[in-house]
């Protein structure tokens, strides 16, 4: 963004209402061009910091690297016999035991797909399809990603009973809840390991210790997902320490290019497919894979791997340092999610008095980039149902900033967006009618 | 649709924010379903808007339309005020997205009532 360059509006005559003389008309043009003038030194910002990687996060060059030989002279299709085909095999292959290694599964539970909606997708219809002879009964939290509540609706029209279990106050469901909430005939538990929008982690290995314990009593038809796109990269993940049977990943929230996911799926765990018609991915999801971007995948899953607990302490550190700084410098704010068991690059405040958007178009004036699930941004008009589900009233669900930290993120950052953040919550502030302690 | 540069002028640099003190036409309304709300406060003398003063909540097209609402009034006749509509809204802030164009009827909404209020006064 560089506001500098762009042009002040055309003063458009048509655009004041009648009963303006041609005097007071040029009056208005003149002020309006000095404003401008004032606008433009007023809003440059003095440096760009994205904290938006729940989003996206960049493309690590070195996945840029890895990826550029197959849209290139690799290019060759992996189901192809030939060599150029049996290349772009390998690749794929050595993606996969990368990918795998970063969730500690074996290669062959691996499937290889578009994103985290459609793991999820999969994951819960695939699931649900087989299952439905045993049991029509699913159990979810009320915090799940719109796409596991989308599923969730879909199954609901179709005579699918959904328990949604609540966060409570701290954004974190109760493994006692998850127990009294099993009946005879529920036969998938699908919750998400690290929320996308407070970043709570999850009790999923407990849960997967419930499902173990339900099985070892007789229960054979009972199986555990989790959503995990948010929670990859960030926190170590063993898929046989959580004890689950499916797991989402999406690559772009790991420095690879959007339009790759992949799903875990415990070996002898049995789902429908939902796309049908070619044999690749094992017959679990017919389409030519995207080579390109399962190899940038396999690398970025590598990097992962190799320096989590590097990347994690370094997030910890600046979300931590950006808190306390919040906290001493803007009064009236609410910190959503719980503190010990929460993602270290997230933090979801909410400022009172003020709406989300207006914060994060005042935050991109300046340079900076966050996201909101407030009401109009999403579309819906609606606050965040996250953070409805704490607790909280409308108008700190309405005023919830997502601040998410990136490996590239520096001290100076973090620095920057505190010097601004309580200059723009304070004019916000002084135009909201709802701040009664306004200073006009 | 991206918002136009008027626009981002006026929710760089909101004009007439606050609330008069002499005001003697004063509403506050809001939009039930996505929680937005504007306050406008205006001086009406000898049937000729002097001041207006706005103060708003929710998204930016509700700060830029109270923002150059409040411009657009100043020293209108309360008969001129009356018949400014959302599209004279729209056109002063570049238009906006169909999804958004709830903030101008909001705007819209209360100057409505702001004026029938003013009206009240003098009757």
């Amino acid at each position: 963004m560089n506001l500098l360059r762009l042009t002040p509006p055309p003063c458009q005559p048509r655009l004041v209402p009648s009963g303006k003389s041609s005097k007071e008309l040029t009056l208005r043009c003149l002020q309006f061009q000095a404003s401008w003038q004032r606008h433009q030194v007023l809003t440059m910002p003095q440096r760009t910091v994205y904290l938006d990687h729940s989003a996206t996060t960049p493309v690590d060059p070195r996945v840029v690297t890895a990826m550029i030989p197959y849209l290139t002279e690799k290019f060759g299709n992996p189901s192809s016999v030939h060599l150029l085909g049996q290349e772009a095999r390998g690749a794929v292959d050595r993606a996969r035991r990368e990918v795998a290694a970063l969730i500690g599964a074996k290669p062959n539970e691996i499937v290889f797909l578009s994103g985290g909606t459609e793991a999820n997708n999969l994951a819960i219809r695939g699931i649900c399809e087989v299952a439905e002879t045993h049991g029509r009964h699913l159990i979810t939290s009320s915090v799940e990603h719109s796409s596991v509540r989308g599923i969730c609706e879909v199954l609901e029209k179709r005579g699918w009973d959904v328990t949604r279990l609540p966060a409570y106050e701290n954004g974190l469901v109760r493994i006692s809840d998850v127990r009294q909430s099993l009946r005879p005939d529920t036969v998938l538990i699908s919750m998400m390991l690290a929320n996308n929008e407070i970043g709570t982690i999850q009790p999923i290995a407990d849960i997967g210790r419930l499902v173990k314990q339900e099985r070892a009593e007789g229960r054979r038809q009972l199986w555990l997902h989790t959503d995990a796109v948010q929670a990859a990269g960030r926190i170590p993940i063993d898929v046989e320490e959580l004890g689950c049977d499916l797991l989402s990943l999406s690559a772009h929230k790991l420095y690879a290019p959007k339009g790759v996911g992949a799903l875990y799926v415990r070996r002898g765990v049995r789902f429908a497919s939902q796309n049908v018609g070619g044999h690749q991915e094992r017959e679990r999801r017919a389409g030519t894979e995207f080579v390109p971007g399962i190899v940038a995948f396999g690398a970025a899953s590598k990097i992962a791997r190799e320096e989590l607990h590097q990347h994690s302490a370094h997030l910890k550190t600046l979300r931590d340092r950006f808190e306390a700084g919040v906290k001493r410098l803007v009064e009236d704010v609410v910190f959503n999610g719980d503190n010990k068991f929460r993602l270290p690059h997230l933090s979801n405040i909410s400022f009172r008095y003020i709406e989300g958007e207006g914060l994060l178009i005042g935050l991109d004036l300046q340079g900076i980039a966050v996201s909101t699930g407030s009401a109009c941004s999403s579309g819906t008009l609606e606050p965040s149902p996250v953070i409805l589900a704490l607790g909280r009233d409308d108008e700190l669900a309405r005023g919830s900033i997502r601040f998410s930290f990136g490996k590239d993120n520096s001290q100076e950052d973090v620095d920057y967006v505190l010097e601004v953040l309580p200059r723009v919550v304070a004019r916000l502030r002084e135009l909201s009618p709802l701040n009664k302690v306004s200073s006009f | 649709m991206a918002y136009s540069a008027a626009f981002k002028d006026h929710l760089a640099r909101p004009r007439n924010a606050g609330e008069l003190l002499d005001a003697n036409a004063i509403a506050e309304e809001s939009n039930p379903v996505c929680g937005d709300r504007l306050r406008l406060s205006l001086r009406v003398k000898n049937g000729r808007i002097e001041a207006v003063r706005f103060l708003a909540y929710g998204c930016p097209p509700t700060l830029v339309c109270g923002s150059a609402l409040s411009m657009a009034l100043e020293n209108m006749t309360i008969e001129q005020a009356m018949s400014f509509t959302k599209r004279d809204l729209l056109d002063l802030i570049g238009g906006l997205p169909s999804r958004k164009q709830h903030a101008a009827a909001l705007a819209i909404e209360t100057l409505r009532v702001a004026l029938e209020s003013a009206c009240s006064a003098i009757l």
